[in-house]
Protein backbone atom coordinates (compact mmCIF):
# COMPACT_ATOMS: atom_id res chain seq x y z
CA UNK A 1 0.00 0.00 0.00
CA UNK A 2 2.65 2.78 1.47
CA UNK A 3 6.19 2.07 -0.17
CA UNK A 4 9.35 4.03 1.73
CA UNK A 5 12.56 3.75 -0.42
CA UNK A 6 15.69 5.53 0.52
CA UNK A 7 14.20 8.31 2.21
CA UNK A 8 16.55 10.61 3.50
CA UNK A 9 15.52 13.77 4.77
CA UNK A 10 17.73 16.35 6.44
CA UNK A 11 17.96 19.84 7.88
CA UNK A 12 21.14 21.36 6.70
CA UNK A 13 23.76 19.20 7.40
CA UNK A 14 21.76 16.87 9.51
CA UNK A 15 20.47 13.85 8.07
CA UNK A 16 17.41 13.18 10.03
CA UNK A 17 16.95 9.76 8.34
CA UNK A 18 19.32 8.23 5.85
CA UNK A 19 18.47 6.55 3.23
CA UNK A 20 15.47 4.60 4.75
CA UNK A 21 13.43 1.74 3.38
CA UNK A 22 9.91 0.50 5.04
CA UNK A 23 7.00 -1.01 3.55
CA UNK A 24 3.31 -0.19 4.61
CA UNK A 25 0.85 -3.22 3.40
CA UNK A 26 -2.58 -3.28 3.32
CA UNK A 27 -4.37 -4.23 6.73
CA UNK A 28 -1.53 -4.00 8.57
CA UNK A 29 0.17 -1.79 11.29
CA UNK A 30 3.55 -1.27 10.74
CA UNK A 31 5.13 0.52 14.00
CA UNK A 32 8.28 2.74 13.93
CA UNK A 33 10.21 2.30 17.02
CA UNK A 34 13.04 4.37 18.52
CA UNK A 35 14.26 6.35 20.56
CA UNK A 36 13.70 10.60 20.84
CA UNK A 37 15.71 12.26 18.21
CA UNK A 38 15.36 8.86 16.18
CA UNK A 39 13.73 10.35 13.05
CA UNK A 40 10.28 9.04 13.66
CA UNK A 41 8.52 12.03 13.53
CA UNK A 42 11.03 13.30 10.75
CA UNK A 43 10.02 10.31 8.80
CA UNK A 44 5.66 10.65 9.00
CA UNK A 45 6.03 14.53 8.07
CA UNK A 46 8.21 13.73 5.42
CA UNK A 47 5.62 10.70 3.78
CA UNK A 48 2.83 13.32 4.10
CA UNK A 49 4.80 16.28 2.14
CA UNK A 50 5.35 18.56 5.36
CA UNK A 51 9.08 18.24 5.48
CA UNK A 52 10.31 17.94 1.80
CA UNK A 53 12.63 15.12 1.25
CA UNK A 54 15.95 14.97 0.04
CA UNK A 55 16.27 12.15 -1.86
CA UNK A 56 14.31 8.79 -2.40
CA UNK A 57 10.85 7.80 -2.97
CA UNK A 58 7.14 7.41 -1.73
CA UNK A 59 4.63 5.43 -3.34
CA UNK A 60 1.00 4.73 -2.44
CA UNK A 61 -0.73 2.11 -4.57
CA UNK A 62 2.38 2.19 -6.62
CA UNK A 63 1.81 5.84 -7.24
CA UNK A 64 4.93 8.61 -6.78
CA UNK A 65 3.56 10.97 -3.80
CA UNK A 66 6.70 12.14 -3.32
CA UNK A 67 6.87 15.88 -4.28
CA UNK A 68 3.23 16.55 -4.15
CA UNK A 69 1.68 18.73 -2.23
CA UNK A 70 0.51 17.99 1.35
CA UNK A 71 -3.16 19.41 0.44
CA UNK A 72 -3.69 16.72 -1.59
CA UNK A 73 -2.75 13.88 0.60
CA UNK A 74 -6.28 13.20 2.34
CA UNK A 75 -7.69 13.15 -1.20
CA UNK A 76 -5.28 10.70 -2.46
CA UNK A 77 -6.31 8.59 0.51
CA UNK A 78 -3.96 9.55 3.10
CA UNK A 79 -4.54 10.42 6.64
CA UNK A 80 -1.98 11.93 8.94
CA UNK A 81 -2.13 12.57 12.53
CA UNK A 82 0.47 14.91 13.63
CA UNK A 83 2.12 14.68 16.89
CA UNK A 84 1.03 16.59 19.93
CA UNK A 85 -2.72 16.00 19.19
CA UNK A 86 -3.72 18.16 16.41
CA UNK A 87 -6.96 19.37 17.40
CA UNK A 88 -7.37 22.93 16.40
CA UNK A 89 -8.45 24.71 19.60
CA UNK A 90 -10.61 27.13 18.49
CA UNK A 91 -13.26 25.24 16.80
CA UNK A 92 -15.47 23.13 18.14
CA UNK A 93 -15.54 19.14 18.67
CA UNK A 94 -18.42 19.29 15.87
CA UNK A 95 -16.40 21.53 13.71
CA UNK A 96 -13.53 20.03 13.84
CA UNK A 97 -14.72 16.42 13.04
CA UNK A 98 -16.49 18.64 10.10
CA UNK A 99 -13.03 19.46 8.99
CA UNK A 100 -11.79 15.85 8.89
CA UNK A 101 -15.06 14.72 6.60
CA UNK A 102 -14.57 17.86 4.12
CA UNK A 103 -12.69 15.91 1.51
CA UNK A 104 -13.75 12.02 2.21
CA UNK A 105 -13.68 10.06 -0.50
CA UNK A 106 -17.04 9.11 -1.39
CA UNK A 107 -19.87 9.17 1.07
CA UNK A 108 -22.08 10.88 3.57
CA UNK A 109 -20.01 12.64 5.78
CA UNK A 110 -22.57 13.78 8.23
CA UNK A 111 -23.39 10.37 9.33
CA UNK A 112 -20.18 9.20 9.43
CA UNK A 113 -19.41 11.85 11.81
CA UNK A 114 -23.31 10.44 14.14
CA UNK A 115 -20.36 6.91 13.64
CA UNK A 116 -17.74 8.57 15.31
CA UNK A 117 -19.19 10.09 18.23
CA UNK A 118 -21.33 6.69 18.74
CA UNK A 119 -17.62 5.02 18.60
CA UNK A 120 -15.91 7.91 21.12
CA UNK A 121 -19.13 8.41 23.37
CA UNK A 122 -17.00 11.05 25.49
CA UNK A 123 -17.35 13.23 22.34
CA UNK A 124 -20.94 13.30 21.98
CA UNK A 125 -21.59 15.49 25.23
CA UNK A 126 -19.28 18.02 24.28
CA UNK A 127 -20.10 18.53 20.26
CA UNK A 128 -20.72 22.29 20.59
CA UNK A 129 -17.91 22.75 22.97
CA UNK A 130 -14.29 24.63 22.25
CA UNK A 131 -11.71 21.64 21.88
CA UNK A 132 -9.66 23.61 23.76
CA UNK A 133 -12.03 22.30 26.54
CA UNK A 134 -11.13 18.38 26.14
CA UNK A 135 -8.66 16.64 28.46
CA UNK A 136 -5.77 14.96 26.39
CA UNK A 137 -7.70 11.44 26.21
CA UNK A 138 -10.40 13.13 24.35
CA UNK A 139 -8.14 15.20 22.35
CA UNK A 140 -6.70 12.25 21.01
CA UNK A 141 -10.29 10.48 19.95
CA UNK A 142 -11.22 13.57 18.74
CA UNK A 143 -7.90 13.40 15.94
CA UNK A 144 -7.81 10.13 15.56
CA UNK A 145 -11.84 9.73 14.41
CA UNK A 146 -11.21 13.42 12.74
CA UNK A 147 -8.59 11.42 10.42
CA UNK A 148 -10.69 8.48 10.11
CA UNK A 149 -13.34 10.75 8.59
CA UNK A 150 -11.27 10.89 5.69
CA UNK A 151 -11.73 7.32 4.90
CA UNK A 152 -7.88 7.34 4.07
CA UNK A 153 -5.73 4.00 2.87
CA UNK A 154 -3.20 4.73 5.03
CA UNK A 155 -3.32 6.32 8.25
CA UNK A 156 0.07 7.64 10.03
CA UNK A 157 -0.29 7.74 13.75
CA UNK A 158 2.47 9.99 15.44
CA UNK A 159 2.85 9.16 19.12
CA UNK A 160 -1.01 8.47 19.57
CA UNK A 161 0.23 6.88 23.29
CA UNK A 162 2.35 10.15 24.40
CA UNK A 163 1.10 11.47 27.49
CA UNK A 164 -2.02 9.01 27.94
CA UNK A 165 -3.32 7.06 30.83
CA UNK A 166 -2.87 3.26 29.92
CA UNK A 167 -6.10 2.72 29.66
CA UNK A 168 -6.96 5.16 26.71
CA UNK A 169 -3.80 4.10 24.82
CA UNK A 170 -5.45 0.77 25.62
CA UNK A 171 -8.72 1.63 24.07
CA UNK A 172 -7.46 3.74 21.38
CA UNK A 173 -4.97 0.89 19.82
CA UNK A 174 -7.55 -1.48 20.40
CA UNK A 175 -9.87 0.00 18.11
CA UNK A 176 -7.10 0.88 15.44
CA UNK A 177 -6.14 -2.52 15.09
CA UNK A 178 -10.42 -3.58 14.75
CA UNK A 179 -10.28 -1.05 12.02
CA UNK A 180 -7.51 -2.39 10.75
CA UNK A 181 -8.56 -5.90 10.88
CA UNK A 182 -12.56 -4.87 9.72
CA UNK A 183 -11.44 -2.56 6.61
CA UNK A 184 -7.70 -3.42 5.17
CA UNK A 185 -6.43 -0.19 5.95
CA UNK A 186 -3.01 0.33 6.59
CA UNK A 187 -1.34 2.12 9.81
CA UNK A 188 2.23 4.00 9.90
CA UNK A 189 2.76 4.01 13.60
CA UNK A 190 5.26 5.74 15.15
CA UNK A 191 5.70 5.29 18.75
CA UNK A 192 8.65 5.71 21.90
CA UNK A 193 6.10 3.68 23.94
CA UNK A 194 7.68 0.32 22.02
CA UNK A 195 5.88 -2.12 24.50
CA UNK A 196 2.08 -0.73 23.34
CA UNK A 197 3.01 -0.84 20.03
CA UNK A 198 4.25 -3.93 19.29
CA UNK A 199 1.49 -5.62 21.29
CA UNK A 200 -1.15 -4.38 18.23
CA UNK A 201 1.27 -4.20 15.58
CA UNK A 202 1.96 -6.72 12.75
CA UNK A 203 5.58 -5.78 11.96
CA UNK A 204 8.14 -3.62 13.93
CA UNK A 205 10.92 -1.06 12.57
CA UNK A 206 13.68 -0.26 14.72
CA UNK A 207 15.03 3.36 14.04
CA UNK A 208 18.40 4.53 15.48
CA UNK A 209 20.00 7.94 14.26
CA UNK A 210 18.21 8.21 11.13
CA UNK A 211 18.88 4.58 10.07
CA UNK A 212 16.56 0.91 9.70
CA UNK A 213 18.24 -1.54 12.49
CA UNK A 214 15.98 -4.06 12.20
CA UNK A 215 12.97 -4.76 10.84
CA UNK A 216 10.77 -7.90 11.35
CA UNK A 217 7.56 -9.07 12.75
CA UNK A 218 6.21 -7.48 15.77
CA UNK A 219 6.74 -11.03 17.94
CA UNK A 220 10.60 -11.51 16.79
CA UNK A 221 11.32 -8.17 18.33
CA UNK A 222 9.49 -8.86 20.94
CA UNK A 223 11.64 -11.84 21.89
CA UNK A 224 14.69 -10.65 20.90
CA UNK A 225 16.02 -9.34 24.16
CA UNK A 226 19.55 -7.65 22.94
CA UNK A 227 17.60 -5.59 20.50
CA UNK A 228 14.97 -4.77 22.87
CA UNK A 229 17.83 -3.45 25.64
CA UNK A 230 20.25 -1.74 23.48
CA UNK A 231 17.32 0.10 21.33
CA UNK A 232 13.81 -0.44 22.40
CA UNK A 233 13.83 0.21 26.69
CA UNK A 234 11.86 -2.64 27.99
CA UNK B 1 -33.74 63.98 25.56
CA UNK B 2 -33.62 64.67 21.53
CA UNK B 3 -30.31 65.82 21.34
CA UNK B 4 -29.44 62.31 23.38
CA UNK B 5 -30.83 60.14 20.47
CA UNK B 6 -29.84 61.71 17.45
CA UNK B 7 -26.30 61.28 19.38
CA UNK B 8 -27.05 57.31 20.23
CA UNK B 9 -28.50 57.00 16.57
CA UNK B 10 -25.34 58.67 14.76
CA UNK B 11 -23.37 57.26 16.87
CA UNK B 12 -24.70 53.61 16.16
CA UNK B 13 -24.24 54.58 12.58
CA UNK B 14 -21.24 55.75 12.81
CA UNK B 15 -19.82 52.93 14.59
CA UNK B 16 -21.21 50.55 12.23
CA UNK B 17 -18.55 52.20 9.45
CA UNK B 18 -15.97 51.74 11.87
CA UNK B 19 -17.11 48.31 12.71
CA UNK B 20 -16.87 47.35 9.25
CA UNK B 21 -13.50 48.87 8.96
CA UNK B 22 -12.38 47.04 11.98
CA UNK B 23 -13.54 43.86 10.62
CA UNK B 24 -11.47 43.64 7.45
CA UNK B 25 -8.35 44.33 10.04
CA UNK B 26 -9.85 41.56 12.00
CA UNK B 27 -9.87 39.30 8.78
CA UNK B 28 -6.47 39.88 7.62
CA UNK B 29 -5.18 39.52 11.19
CA UNK B 30 -6.53 35.88 11.79
CA UNK B 31 -6.02 34.98 8.84
CA UNK B 32 -2.20 35.91 8.26
CA UNK B 33 -1.52 37.58 11.55
CA UNK B 34 -0.89 40.61 9.65
CA UNK B 35 -1.77 43.97 10.49
CA UNK B 36 -2.53 45.89 6.83
CA UNK B 37 -1.99 49.22 7.32
CA UNK B 38 -3.07 49.74 4.19
CA UNK B 39 -5.98 48.41 4.13
CA UNK B 40 -7.55 52.20 4.51
CA UNK B 41 -5.82 52.86 1.03
CA UNK B 42 -7.09 50.21 -0.52
CA UNK B 43 -10.49 51.41 0.41
CA UNK B 44 -10.00 54.62 -0.65
CA UNK B 45 -8.55 53.64 -4.27
CA UNK B 46 -11.87 51.54 -4.60
CA UNK B 47 -14.02 54.32 -3.86
CA UNK B 48 -12.00 56.35 -6.60
CA UNK B 49 -12.73 53.94 -8.68
CA UNK B 50 -16.36 53.88 -7.79
CA UNK B 51 -16.72 57.68 -8.33
CA UNK B 52 -15.31 57.64 -11.87
CA UNK B 53 -17.75 55.04 -12.23
CA UNK B 54 -20.57 57.05 -11.13
CA UNK B 55 -19.54 60.20 -12.99
CA UNK B 56 -19.40 58.24 -16.56
CA UNK B 57 -22.75 56.30 -15.89
CA UNK B 58 -24.54 58.74 -13.66
CA UNK B 59 -25.67 55.57 -12.02
CA UNK B 60 -24.50 55.39 -7.76
CA UNK B 61 -25.38 51.66 -7.61
CA UNK B 62 -22.95 50.77 -10.36
CA UNK B 63 -20.25 52.58 -8.64
CA UNK B 64 -21.03 50.69 -5.75
CA UNK B 65 -21.05 47.49 -7.23
CA UNK B 66 -17.10 48.50 -8.68
CA UNK B 67 -16.30 49.16 -5.56
CA UNK B 68 -16.90 46.27 -4.43
CA UNK B 69 -15.56 43.99 -6.99
CA UNK B 70 -12.33 46.01 -7.25
CA UNK B 71 -11.55 46.20 -3.38
CA UNK B 72 -12.41 42.06 -3.55
CA UNK B 73 -9.83 41.77 -6.78
CA UNK B 74 -7.28 44.27 -5.05
CA UNK B 75 -7.18 42.61 -1.50
CA UNK B 76 -6.74 39.14 -3.39
CA UNK B 77 -3.78 40.76 -5.47
CA UNK B 78 -2.20 42.42 -2.58
CA UNK B 79 -2.04 39.21 -0.80
CA UNK B 80 -0.63 37.08 -3.97
CA UNK B 81 1.66 39.32 -5.60
CA UNK B 82 2.61 41.22 -2.33
CA UNK B 83 2.11 39.94 1.12
CA UNK B 84 2.87 36.45 0.72
CA UNK B 85 6.39 37.03 0.37
CA UNK B 86 6.75 38.30 3.45
CA UNK B 87 4.37 35.92 5.35
CA UNK B 88 6.83 33.79 6.83
CA UNK B 89 9.74 36.42 7.30
CA UNK B 90 9.76 38.51 10.01
CA UNK B 91 7.02 40.50 11.68
CA UNK B 92 8.33 43.83 10.73
CA UNK B 93 8.93 42.75 7.34
CA UNK B 94 4.89 42.82 6.73
CA UNK B 95 4.14 45.90 8.83
CA UNK B 96 6.98 48.02 6.35
CA UNK B 97 5.16 46.48 3.19
CA UNK B 98 1.52 46.99 4.06
CA UNK B 99 2.81 50.57 5.17
CA UNK B 100 4.58 50.42 1.19
CA UNK B 101 0.97 49.30 0.52
CA UNK B 102 -0.72 52.36 2.02
CA UNK B 103 1.73 54.93 0.38
CA UNK B 104 1.25 53.71 -3.00
CA UNK B 105 -2.56 53.46 -3.19
CA UNK B 106 -2.49 57.45 -1.87
CA UNK B 107 0.33 58.34 -4.25
CA UNK B 108 -1.67 56.44 -7.01
CA UNK B 109 -4.94 57.53 -6.75
CA UNK B 110 -3.02 61.44 -6.33
CA UNK B 111 -1.54 60.77 -9.60
CA UNK B 112 -4.83 59.28 -11.81
CA UNK B 113 -7.36 60.97 -10.10
CA UNK B 114 -5.66 64.08 -8.65
CA UNK B 115 -5.23 65.60 -5.67
CA UNK B 116 -7.86 67.11 -4.70
CA UNK B 117 -10.65 67.50 -3.07
CA UNK B 118 -14.22 66.21 -4.51
CA UNK B 119 -17.52 65.44 -3.52
CA UNK B 120 -19.09 61.89 -3.61
CA UNK B 121 -22.71 61.45 -4.32
CA UNK B 122 -25.23 60.18 -1.99
CA UNK B 123 -27.48 57.17 -2.80
CA UNK B 124 -30.41 58.76 -1.18
CA UNK B 125 -31.31 62.27 0.21
CA UNK B 126 -28.68 63.61 3.11
CA UNK B 127 -31.58 66.02 5.00
CA UNK B 128 -32.64 64.86 8.22
CA UNK B 129 -36.00 63.61 9.31
CA UNK B 130 -38.00 66.19 11.29
CA UNK B 131 -38.14 64.26 14.90
CA UNK B 132 -34.13 63.08 14.61
CA UNK B 133 -31.35 64.48 12.95
CA UNK B 134 -30.76 61.43 9.93
CA UNK B 135 -30.56 61.29 7.06
CA UNK B 136 -32.24 58.63 4.93
CA UNK B 137 -28.73 57.86 3.25
CA UNK B 138 -27.27 57.70 7.04
CA UNK B 139 -29.96 54.50 7.06
CA UNK B 140 -28.88 53.10 3.97
CA UNK B 141 -25.68 53.05 5.62
CA UNK B 142 -26.58 51.02 8.61
CA UNK B 143 -28.67 48.32 6.97
CA UNK B 144 -25.52 47.86 4.23
CA UNK B 145 -23.10 47.06 7.48
CA UNK B 146 -25.55 44.88 8.84
CA UNK B 147 -26.13 42.93 5.41
CA UNK B 148 -22.74 42.72 4.80
CA UNK B 149 -21.89 41.49 8.48
CA UNK B 150 -24.96 38.89 8.16
CA UNK B 151 -23.28 37.58 5.06
CA UNK B 152 -19.83 37.58 6.60
CA UNK B 153 -20.92 35.74 9.70
CA UNK B 154 -23.20 32.82 7.87
CA UNK B 155 -20.05 32.60 5.66
CA UNK B 156 -17.89 31.69 8.65
CA UNK B 157 -19.99 29.96 10.90
CA UNK B 158 -22.35 28.38 8.26
CA UNK B 159 -20.56 27.38 5.34
CA UNK B 160 -17.70 24.56 4.58
CA UNK B 161 -15.81 27.28 2.79
CA UNK B 162 -15.89 29.19 6.12
CA UNK B 163 -14.86 26.39 8.31
CA UNK B 164 -11.74 25.86 5.92
CA UNK B 165 -10.97 29.37 6.31
CA UNK B 166 -11.02 29.44 10.38
CA UNK B 167 -9.18 26.00 10.15
CA UNK B 168 -6.72 27.32 8.00
CA UNK B 169 -6.35 30.65 10.50
CA UNK B 170 -5.78 28.61 13.59
CA UNK B 171 -4.41 25.69 12.59
CA UNK B 172 -2.25 26.06 9.46
CA UNK B 173 -0.50 22.59 9.47
CA UNK B 174 -3.37 21.22 10.60
CA UNK B 175 -5.27 22.14 8.03
CA UNK B 176 -3.02 21.22 5.47
CA UNK B 177 -3.19 17.89 6.47
CA UNK B 178 -6.67 17.85 6.24
CA UNK B 179 -6.31 19.12 2.58
CA UNK B 180 -7.80 22.42 3.37
CA UNK B 181 -5.45 24.45 0.36
CA UNK B 182 -4.16 27.21 3.25
CA UNK B 183 -2.59 29.77 0.38
CA UNK B 184 -5.92 30.04 -1.50
CA UNK B 185 -8.33 30.61 2.17
CA UNK B 186 -5.56 32.97 2.70
CA UNK B 187 -6.13 35.27 -0.72
CA UNK B 188 -10.04 34.91 -0.08
CA UNK B 189 -9.66 36.28 3.43
CA UNK B 190 -7.78 39.25 2.22
CA UNK B 191 -10.00 39.22 -1.07
CA UNK B 192 -13.18 39.52 1.23
CA UNK B 193 -11.09 42.01 3.51
CA UNK B 194 -10.79 44.05 0.58
CA UNK B 195 -14.53 43.90 -0.39
CA UNK B 196 -15.38 44.83 3.16
CA UNK B 197 -12.82 47.67 3.24
CA UNK B 198 -14.11 48.95 0.18
CA UNK B 199 -17.58 49.06 1.48
CA UNK B 200 -16.72 51.06 4.11
CA UNK B 201 -14.81 53.35 1.87
CA UNK B 202 -17.92 53.76 -0.12
CA UNK B 203 -20.13 54.73 2.85
CA UNK B 204 -18.07 56.73 4.28
CA UNK B 205 -18.05 58.76 1.16
CA UNK B 206 -21.23 59.07 0.04
CA UNK B 207 -22.77 62.50 0.87
CA UNK B 208 -19.12 63.17 1.79
CA UNK B 209 -16.26 64.79 -0.02
CA UNK B 210 -13.00 62.67 -0.78
CA UNK B 211 -9.35 62.96 -1.49
CA UNK B 212 -6.88 60.68 -1.39
CA UNK B 213 -6.16 61.38 2.36
CA UNK B 214 -9.57 60.46 3.55
CA UNK B 215 -9.67 57.47 4.32
CA UNK B 216 -7.29 58.27 7.30
CA UNK B 217 -9.72 58.93 10.32
CA UNK B 218 -11.33 56.47 10.13
CA UNK B 219 -8.38 53.97 9.50
CA UNK B 220 -7.27 55.55 13.01
CA UNK B 221 -10.95 54.70 14.36
CA UNK B 222 -11.32 51.05 12.73
CA UNK B 223 -7.95 50.44 13.74
CA UNK B 224 -8.63 51.60 17.63
CA UNK B 225 -11.78 49.54 17.46
CA UNK B 226 -9.90 46.38 15.82
CA UNK B 227 -7.68 46.59 18.58
CA UNK B 228 -10.31 47.02 21.38
CA UNK B 229 -12.06 43.93 20.47
CA UNK B 230 -8.78 41.93 20.65
CA UNK B 231 -7.71 42.00 16.82
CA UNK B 232 -9.05 38.48 16.29
CA UNK B 233 -12.47 38.71 16.97
CA UNK B 234 -15.29 39.75 14.36
CA UNK B 235 -17.44 40.47 17.58
CA UNK B 236 -15.08 42.39 19.07
CA UNK B 237 -14.68 44.52 16.08
CA UNK B 238 -18.37 45.53 16.33
CA UNK B 239 -18.66 46.26 20.22
CA UNK B 240 -15.03 48.07 19.70
CA UNK B 241 -16.31 49.80 16.36
CA UNK B 242 -19.36 51.11 18.13
CA UNK B 243 -18.34 51.99 21.21
CA UNK B 244 -15.80 54.52 19.16
CA UNK B 245 -18.69 56.15 16.82
CA UNK B 246 -20.86 56.52 20.42
CA UNK B 247 -17.69 58.11 21.76
CA UNK B 248 -17.24 60.44 18.64
CA UNK B 249 -20.65 61.58 18.79
CA UNK B 250 -21.56 62.05 22.49
CA UNK B 251 -17.76 63.72 23.21
CA UNK B 252 -18.39 66.61 19.65
CA UNK B 253 -22.17 66.75 20.70
CA UNK B 254 -21.68 67.03 24.79
CA UNK B 255 -18.62 68.51 25.32
CA UNK B 256 -17.95 71.99 24.70
CA UNK B 257 -15.34 72.16 21.35
CA UNK B 258 -15.68 68.42 21.88
CA UNK B 259 -15.18 67.61 18.31
CA UNK B 260 -11.16 68.65 18.67
CA UNK B 261 -11.31 66.25 21.18
CA UNK B 262 -12.75 63.30 19.57
CA UNK B 263 -9.47 61.61 18.66
CA UNK B 264 -7.91 62.54 22.26
CA UNK B 265 -11.08 60.51 23.81
CA UNK B 266 -10.35 57.52 21.44
CA UNK B 267 -7.23 57.49 22.00
CA UNK B 268 -7.94 57.64 26.13
CA UNK B 269 -10.26 54.52 25.82
CA UNK B 270 -7.54 52.61 23.84
CA UNK B 271 -5.31 52.74 26.84
CA UNK B 272 -7.74 52.24 29.63
CA UNK B 273 -9.12 48.78 28.00
CA UNK B 274 -5.70 47.94 27.16
CA UNK B 275 -4.44 48.74 30.55
CA UNK B 276 -7.53 46.74 32.39
CA UNK B 277 -7.54 43.95 29.06
CA UNK B 278 -4.14 43.73 27.51
CA UNK B 279 -4.92 41.38 25.22
CA UNK B 280 -8.37 43.46 24.47
CA UNK B 281 -12.25 42.57 25.11
CA UNK B 282 -12.96 39.65 23.43
CA UNK B 283 -9.56 38.00 22.23
CA UNK B 284 -10.59 34.45 21.17
CA UNK B 285 -7.28 33.21 21.12
CA UNK B 286 -6.78 30.55 23.69
CA UNK B 287 -3.03 29.33 25.15
CA UNK B 288 -2.22 25.69 23.18
CA UNK B 289 -1.52 23.34 24.76
CA UNK B 290 1.18 20.86 23.39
Amino acid sequence: MLEIKDLVVAYGPVKALDGVNISVPKGKITAVLGANGAGKTSLLRSVSGLVKSRSGQILLEGTDITRKPVENMVRLGMAHVPEGRGVIAELTVEENLRLGGLFRRGGDADEQIEGVYKQFPPLDSRRKRSAHTLSGGERQMLVVGRALLAKPKVLLLDEPSLGLAPLIVNQIFTLVRDLVDSTGLAVLLVEQNAKSALGIADTGVVLNLGKVVATDDASVLVADEQLRHAYLGF
Amino acid sequence: MQQFVTLTVNGIILGSVFAAFALTLVLIYRATRIINFGQGAMAMFSAYLALETIKRTDSYWLGFVVALVSGFIIGGVVERVIVRRVETGPELNAVIVTLGVFVGFVALASILFGNTIEGFPAPFSVRGFEAVAITPTDIFKLIAVLIAMGLLLVLFQFTSLGLQMRAAAFGQEVARLLGVRVGQMLTLGWALAGMFGALAGVLIASGAPVSPTYMDAVVVFGFVAAVLGGLDSFVGAVVGGLVLGLTNTYVAGYVERGSALVTLAALAILITVLLLRPSGLFSSSVARKV
